[in-house]
């Protein structure tokens, strides 16, 4: 079944979606490392009612919702080779969390997120399925590193690894693909900005065949600007409606043309957005970039919301 | 020259107190029950610094869920606000709310320092948010200028600072928004003038106070750090290339403190680097008392990576006293 994606105004997601409760049970027996027939069956379970709610709410780019991931940097570094999860670390109040840890080197040797990349294309309806995964620096600044002692040295092998997982999914037909890159507004060195893009180069520089997406939300995201434009990224996408279009004024003043992916709706928010205010978000973006240059699409995941609100 | 060893401000809550903690909140046990359970944490985390050989102690903190809480929660005209993030950490702090004047009504951490100087022999310091930073990472609803804040801030934390006077050897004002790398030159200098105010404000001698700055350090802001007039806490871990700039600007002050183990790192630091690194510093900076310490808070490392960084800071302890004998 093909579908033909629209030339201008494309919809798309984030990454995350509602954990549906088969999820939050395939979680509990991962977290006991009971990976078995039922845990893949409740994630495919999951990943397939997320699909569905995509497919009716007529997203044109779609993606698997992250029903496999608990958290997405501990998701990866279990599936990475050089982590183990740390004792819990405090997050605020008395909520812990375990945080990975570098204890080796960093190595891709397996598949991660390529059979739900396939299970997703089977589902979509001939809508293309974007990947989504947690880029370098903040699989780097939300781990502990008791290896390397080198963010530099570690980061590279990070984005070494990521890209055997990139190159796995382009063959298996991915073009669509996302590094998430959160921590990266929350910092103010220059210098991780500029150590980002070497690693993107590592990570997805070489497959000018997909088109590479990188996500940052919340925080100093003016802090990027002018390293990102330089980026080999296709498309940079941001939250937008949560501060107010503020950082529409900032791509005007570096006369940006690369893609936006274009935030319009809060996801720190239960209040649904009217069509009028989201209209209204379209139009502040129509301003600097022409239809085929944006994506319309929520500022981040939507899994802190109710799945109603989502 | 005195030497101390010593974490600069918490320690990580012990399984058995985050447990507690929410069985407390849940209803599952009684405030006697609850405080029965803290006092072991406490005695717990008392120990282990004194058995690393420390000599200048910290109750842990192991009740505050963040540097403003415990006064946000017991001055009157706040109330809490939104989780925001603590500065660059993975790690977040309620914003206080100012929307009444504030007022001091009683001690807030006088019971946890009596308890901690009545279980040790050893020196103890006592911790308490400093007032521009208290004010910078607060939300005012209420006064309107900065300036009328602050004045009410210095005199609730003058208040606050004699209740403990007696109690505590060192007084520790933690001011981190003084390093925050977003100020501007104007902005840092008004929150140097906040700290000297509170501390002409208070009648404990100066040589007894700490302001600790942490998670930055850069020339710009370290040559207005310099007209603190008390002793600073330096993070020598966060920043780069913070050692230079403490080495190339020099330092005059009668008490200085040492961030030198990385309280936000679990990558295994060599206690012999790091006496190394102090005695260099130690060539062109001439101090009364000096502390050796942790950059910073211990919240973000797990429990048993912060125990290994009071082995270290007890190790340094040592090889600097047995290199000065």
């Amino acid at each position: 079944m093909s579908y033909e994606v629209p030339g201008k105004l494309v919809t798309t997601v984030v990454g995350s979606y509602p954990y549906f409760p088969e999820a939050l049970k395939a979680l509990q027996l991962r977290r006991r490392g009971e990976r078995g027939r039922e845990y893949e069956e409740l994630v495919r379970r999951a990943i397939a009612r997320a699909v569905e709610d995509y497919l009716s709410a007529g997203i044109d780019v779609i993606a698997d919702g992250e029903q496999r991931r608990e958290d997405m940097a501990v998701f990866f570094a279990e599936e990475l080779k050089g982590f183990r999860l740390s004792g819990p670390v405090r997050i605020f109040d008395n909520v812990y969390y375990r945080r990975p840890v570098i204890v080796d080197k960093i190595e891709w040797d397996h598949e991660i997120i390529v059979e739900d990349f396939r299970y997703v294309t089977k589902l979509s309806k001939g809508r293309p399925v974007k990947v989504t995964l947690t880029g370098p620096y903040t699989m780097y600044t939300w781990s502990l590193d008791r290896y390397y002692g080198d963010m530099r040295k570690a980061m590279l092998d990070l984005a070494e690894a990521l890209s055997m997982e990139i190159r796995a999914l382009v063959k298996a037909g991915a073009r669509y693909v996302q590094v998430d890159e959160p921590a990266l507004s929350t910092r103010p060195k220059k210098e991780d900005v500029i150590l980002t893009g070497e690693a993107l180069e590592i990570m997805v520089g070489k497959f000018s065949n997909v088109k590479r997406i990188m996500h940052v939300c919340y925080g100093k995201l003016e802090r990027l600007f002018p390293e990102v434009l330089d980026f080999p990224i296709d498309q940079l996408d941001l939250e937008m409606k949560n501060s107010n279009y503020a950082l529409l004024k900032l791509l005007r003043e570096y006369s940006f043309d690369k893609e936006l992916g274009l935030g319009v709706i809060d996801v720190h928010s239960e209040k649904v957005e009217s069509v009028d205010e989201i209209i209204e978000g379209i139009r502040l973006g129509l301003e600097i970039l022409p239809p085929e240059k944006i994506y319309v699409k929520p500022d981040c995941g939507l899994k802190r919301l109710s799945r109603e609100t989502a | 020259m005195r030497l101390y060893a010593g974490i600069c401000g918490s320690f990580p809550r012990p399984p058995e107190l985050r447990k507690a903690i929410n069985e407390f909140r849940e209803g599952k046990i009684g405030r006697g029950e609850f405080e029965e359970r803290y006092r072991s944490s406490f005695r717990m985390v008392v120990r282990l610094q004194e058995d690393s050989g420390l000599n200048l102690l910290t109750s842990g903190l192991l009740l505050w869920d963040d540097l403003l809480r415990p006064f946000a929660e017991n001055l009157a005209g706040i109330r809490l606000g939104r989780l925001l993030r603590f500065f660059d950490n993975n790690f977040y702090y309620r914003c206080p709310v100012i929307v009444d004047q504030i007022k001091w009504m009683r001690p807030i951490i006088l019971d946890e320092v009596r308890s901690l100087s009545e279980v040790t022999s050893k020196a103890v310091k006592a911790i308490i948010p400093g007032p521009y930073t208290f004010l910078k990472l607060s939300e005012d609803r209420f006064y309107g200028s900065r300036d009328r804040l602050a004045d009410d801030l210095i005199q609730v934390l003058e208040r606050e600072i004699e209740s403990l006077s007696d109690l505590a050897d060192f007084i520790q004002i933690d001011e981190p928004s003084l390093v925050d790398p977003e100020l501007g030159e104007d902005d840092r200098k008004w929150g140097v003038e906040v700290v000297n105010r509170l501390l002409e404000a208070v009648s404990v001698p100066r040589d007894r106070f700490l302001v600790a700055t942490y998670f930055n350090l850069d020339p710009g802001s370290y040559s207005i750090l310099l007209g603190v007039e008390a002793g600073l806490h330096l993070d020598l871990s966060s920043a780069r290339d913070a050692e230079d700039v403490l080495r190339r600007e020099g330092y005059s002050g009668d008490l200085l403190s040492l961030g030198v183990v990385d309280s936000r790192s679990i990558f295994p630091e060599k206690p012999e680097d790091i006496t190394g690194r102090v005695e260099k510093i130690l060539e062109g900076v001439s101090v009364n008392a000096l502390i050796i310490s942790t950059s910073s808070w211990l919240d973000y490392i797990p429990f048993e990576n912060a125990v290994e960084k009071l082995k270290i800071l007890g190790e340094v302890l040592r090889r600097l006293e047995a290199g000065s004998r």
